[in-house]
């Protein structure tokens, strides 16, 4: 009686590990190929989007899942383990070069030479001179000026600092308003913002990690001069995490930051009084130099494994061109398509602060598309935190930087 | 009769916990170990290639690994006896005569069912410039500070978080452990002539080595494991001084794609806080009282 039971218990487990096997399986049955796409913005945003497309390519269906930025990597690498990646995927421009290198994703130079020109932020899809991603959406970081604070300070909010030497003068003055108020904000003490700001110094005199035959120049005279400027606006800056940052300027307690558009759409709810514009990341001077800010760009891959190559592609290029890229992109509020086409679209240029975010990305930089970029960067901040620290002096922080970036750039030679 | 034996209704009882556990403890403990002598990268499973003990020197040479043991071995040890002795404390002062007790044990637990992410994040706001703590010191004419944007005291307001956030629980195992101590044998100690020093010392204390050998061993193993806190918080910044072995681990894994070399790391976590368990276990056995003999379990 007893072992009866057993075995129908045995019975419907097996079942149901047999039912959930055929849910879970790949629907062989159905008629229509099936393109599966991993991306991280809201399913609501992306859904009309696919729906469209599915319109424009009957017997094409697409599944999508919507991948989150605190575990989608993860994700991603758990799938490409086990071969179950999707056919499509959004990635962003400081992982690429890794994916690209370790022969994962599907060549799309074809598509590059295509459209080529149509769009901004190719850089990071660039691997040994193939290309492996389509640049979709980005995001730049500007200077972002609290215009009461300006009038305070007795400096013209109309006339954001467009050198150096103004920034500093600006940041002293306001610092000097005292009262709780910083001229200008630094980021401190945390990973994957701090190369972000100090890069962007460091590109616009000029220098930059690798140089065209790949030496690593990061402590050339011209990232070493960009460090020394930085430094000097540590005495009137506030030196916190980003969130602190971006807090200060909405309380209007804080003259200046670089940050990004994600503010522009949060001081609208949160502060709608705060009367503040942006600018471009001032250049080293008048005569030299340019205004570079770093960029932030997610780009679309198609992976080797999939069955559906064609499919696929077609997905990829439907998302990146430009009336579905900005439907992403109003939708987010904190990203630009990469397509050039929304420089002249009144959407994106209407907003003067808004303009400023487009004009800055025809000038912006992505990160040195090398698969150990990850480690790289920690190397950079480390390099500029110490030396904002004052631990050591700013050329030793880079010589060690340029050091340890040698070694890693090794590791991944040697493949 | 030849009757087969029959399987234990436990066995069928047990068996979907014990496939859970095998599929999300054995396996990948078996598995991780196995990745320690590989070279493992989830993007190239392919090009897998066998590297023996390489990761365990390399664990033994890295500045990196010997800084995140470090901070998290300051962790460890500015925290568990802390934790432990404030617990103790409030444990005691819940065992007295006190108005509102429940309330009290209440406020004391509330800690314990928060998520460690939601606390991270307030004491993130707390620590902040404009916040809790900062705008008190302002208040009281002090100097402000950046709490976890200094390298000298990041760690430390992390360590004053974790212990603020496990106090509560532990005091109420050790108040369980007070409760359970028979009334005889404080008043055979009054009669002997023993003070409240005397008594705590050489009654309750002794009572209460299994609850503190408890409470020493699991909070040895979570404080090891220190990461949720330093991700939200710091992320092992500012200047490496927050990295702890979990949080060196995780960059490992899956910033730096090193399987292999994280597994290793993984190992040394469990090693350590093993035999930190077993040292802290040994203290508290070998001085288990004679008293407690031949009492009641």
């Amino acid at each position: 009686m007893m072992r009866r039971s057993h075995m129908r218990a045995v019975g419907v487990v097996a079942g149901l590990c047999l039912l959930a096997a055929f849910s879970c399986g790949k629907k062989s049955g159905s008629r229509s190929t099936s393109v599966h796409l991993w991306q991280f913005w809201d399913i609501a945003v992306v859904a009309p989007i696919i729906a469209e497309f599915e319109k424009q390519n009957p017997g094409l269906h697409v599944e999508v899942e919507q991948l989150t930025w605190a575990t989608g990597l993860e994700k991603i690498q758990a799938a490409l383990a086990s071969g179950t990646q999707p056919d499509v995927c959004e990635l962003g421009s400081t992982w690429l070069p890794r994916f690209s290198y370790e022969g994962v994703l599907e060549d799309l130079t074809a598509v590059y030479e295509a459209e080529r020109d149509s769009f901004l932020m190719w850089d990071s899809a660039l691997y040994k001179d193939r290309v492996y991603g389509l640049p979709w959406v980005q995001g730049s970081r500007v200077l972002f000026i609290n215009r009461e604070l300006f009038k305070k300070a007795g400096l013209d909010p109309d006339r954001p600092p467009q050198t150096w030497d103004e920034l500093l003068q600006a940041s002293q003055k306001i610092g000097a308003l005292g009262n709780g108020v910083y001229g200008f904000g630094q980021n401190i003490g945390e990973k994957y913002v701090l190369y972000k700001k100090f890069m962007a110094f460091a590109w616009g005199n000029g220098g930059d990690v690798f140089d065209e035959r790949g030496n690593v120049v990061v402590n050339s005279p011209a990232m070493l001069e960009a460090l020394e400027f930085y430094l000097k606006l540590a005495p009137f800056s506030l030196q916190e995490k980003q969130e602190v940052l971006d807090q200060y300027f909405k309380t209007g307690k804080l003259g200046m930051q670089i940050s990004g558009a994600w503010n522009v759409k949060n001081y609208a709810l949160e502060a709608p009084n705060l009367d503040y514009s942006c600018a471009l990341v001032p250049k080293p001077a008048a005569d030299r130099g340019e205004h570079v800010s770093f960029a932030g760009a997610e780009m679309l891959v198609v992976f080797k494994g999939s069955q559906q190559k064609e499919a696929a592609v077609k997905l990829a290029r439907f998302l990146q061109a430009y009336p579905q890229a900005k439907a992403v992109s109003l939708a987010a509020g904190s990203v630009f398509p990469a397509a050039r086409e929304a420089m002249n679209d009144p959407a994106f240029t209407r907003d003067p602060r808004i303009k400023v975010f487009v004009e800055q990305s025809l000038t912006s930089r992505t990160p040195p598309a090398h698969p150990g970029w990850n480690e790289m960067e920690e190397a950079i901040d480390h390099a500029v935190e110490e030396a904002m620290y004052g631990r050591r002096a700013p050329r030793w922080c880079l010589d060690d930087a340029a050091k340890e970036i040698t070694t890693i750039a090794a590791r991944f030679n040697q493949k | 009769m030849s009757r087969r034996r029959r399987v234990s209704p436990v066995v069928w009882l047990l068996l979907p916990w014990a496939l859970v556990y095998g599929a999300f403890f054995v396996f990948p403990f078996l598995f991780s170990f196995v990745l320690g002598f590989l070279h493992y990268n989830p993007l190239n499973v392919a090009n897998t290639t066998f590297v023996g003990a390489g990761n365990v020197t390399r664990l033994f040479g890295d500045a990196a690994f010997h800084s995140a043991l470090r901070n998290t071995l300051f962790f460890v040890i500015g925290t568990v006896p802390v934790t432990t002795t404030l617990a103790l404390a409030l444990a005691w002062l819940l065992h007295a005569p006190l108005p509102m007790k429940d309330a009290f044990k209440a406020a004391m637990f509330l800690p314990s069912i928060l998520s460690v992410v939601v606390i991270a994040l307030l004491f993130k706001l707390f620590y902040a410039p404009g916040g809790a703590l900062n705008e008190t010191l302002r208040a009281l004419g002090l100097q402000t500070h950046g709490w976890l944007t200094d390298p000298a005291t990041a760690l430390p307001a992390i360590m004053a978080m974790d212990i603020w956030a496990a106090v509560g629980y532990y005091a109420l195992v050790l108040y369980a452990a007070f409760t359970s101590i028979p009334e005889s044998l404080y008043e055979a100690a009054t009669l002997e002539g023993a003070g409240h020093w005397a008594t705590f010392r050489h009654v309750t204390l002794p009572m209460l080595k299994p609850a503190l050998g408890f409470v020493l061993v699991i909070n040895t193993i979570r404080s090891f494991q220190v990461f949720v806190e330093v991700l939200v918080m710091t992320q092992g910044g500012p200047l490496g001084s927050t990295n702890t072995l979990v949080m060196m681990l995780y960059d490992t894994a899956f910033r730096r794609l090193d399987y292999g070399y994280s597994s290793v790391i993984a190992y040394a976590v469990f090693i350590l806080s093993g035999v930190f368990s077993v040292f802290a276990l040994r203290r508290m056995r070998s001085q288990t009282p004679v008293q407690q003999r031949g009492m009641p379990a």
